[in-house]
């Protein structure tokens, strides 16, 4: 399974998620992405919108590691 | 459909706006693969729906419709769709714009008063989405305009009008999204031509001539006009990015009066003379 990397640092919501959701479509089923992001709203909501379109989803820190569903 | 066919077809409609006395505006579009910056930021809003995705945005983007009737139905329907990322509007209409027009036509103002009202739509569009090509249509109807598109939106006001774009999108196969609205009462119905019922196999035969009352006669309150031709926007993004739930096979009958939506299924007629034989 491929990893990948993104860093969404430089925008705001819903952009955070919409990148993240973009790349996501982009991988393969298992592939796992790697998502930086700032404290507060995105290390909050990149994870949750994650987890709730069906991906597994941890956070360590200010990555974000989510494996395709 | 493919680039040479593609090409033949805005060809076909461009001849059949001149013959009808309208003029295209010739735009090349040559488009990155995927999505830009500015794209993904304008979209956003869309793209970070569970239904909606990068795959969803680019059919959009690859997408020509063509907005029949730029008033009350075809102001929202053509917003709506260029907001959305549909990547060449085609406007037809042939009247110009009036006074009387301007209290549901939200795509026209004040100014605009005596402008051809696809110009004026057109003008609008651009401001509103520069990413996409609008084609302004000064012409009245003509069935080879529906080749061009990939989807036809049905926002004239007359049952001939109507009758005709049913007709020329069954036999082109095009997918089209009809709509009517008069008073506080409207209808929505998305169509497939040979996938599902078509207007026709609905209702087979136009109200006898002056039996119905056209927009123009009966009155109607600009918000009944907007939700119309806001569901017609809604099932023509359906259509075009291939969403579940399509009024396809059913009609949906509104009264704004006291809020009662209606579904009516409806289904293919053998006999229908638009889509039986295909």
């Amino acid at each position: 399974m491929a990893a990948h990397a993104l860093d969404v640092t430089d925008v705001t919501c819903p952009l955070t998620w919409v990148r993240t959701k973009l790349a996501l479509e982009r991988l393969q089923p298992g592939d796992e992405l790697t998502v930086s992001c700032n404290p507060g709203e995105a290390l909050e909501n990149v994870p949750r919108s994650a987890a709730e379109a069906g991906h597994d989803v941890a956070v360590a820190g200010t990555l974000v590691r989510i494996v395709r569903r | 459909m493919s680039d040479d066919r593609r090409s033949f077809f805005r060809a076909m409609v461009r001849s059949a706006a001149s013959q009808a006395g309208g003029a295209a505006d010739e735009v090349a579009a040559t488009a990155p693969p995927g999505l830009s910056d500015e794209e993904v930021e304008r979209y956003s809003r869309q793209l970070v729906l569970p239904e909606w995705s990068e795959a969803a945005q680019l059919s959009l983007r690859e997408a020509s419709v063509l907005v029949i009737g730029a008033g009350a139905l075809g102001s929202p329907v053509a917003a709506y769709l260029a907001g959305a990322g549909v990547g060449r509007l085609g406007i037809v209409d042939s009247d110009a714009v009036e006074r009387s027009n301007l209290h549901r036509q939200t795509l026209h103002y004040t100014p605009d008063l005596g402008v051809p009202k696809a110009e004026s739509a057109a003008a609008k569009l651009r401001f509103l989405n520069p990413e996409i090509v609008v084609e302004p249509y000064q012409a009245r109807f003509a069935p080879a305009m529906v080749e061009a598109a990939d989807l036809v939106v049905d926002c004239s006001d007359s049952f001939q009008t109507r009758y005709e774009v049913n007709a020329a999108c069954c036999a082109a196969r095009t997918p089209l999204v009809e709509g009517g609205v008069a008073g506080l009462s409207g209808l929505v119905m998305a169509i497939r031509p040979v996938e599902s019922a078509c207007y026709r196999c609905a209702f087979p035969e136009p109200p006898p001539p002056g039996a119905a009352p056209t927009c123009a006669e009966a009155g109607v309150l600009g918000p009944a006009a907007g939700v119309i031709g806001s569901l017609q926007a809604l099932e023509a993004l359906k259509l075009l990015a291939g969403l579940d739930g399509a009024l396809l096979d059913a009609f949906l009958q509104v009264d704004l009066s006291d809020h009662a939506f209606l579904r009516v299924a409806v289904t293919r007629r053998a006999g229908c003379p638009d889509c039986g034989t295909l």
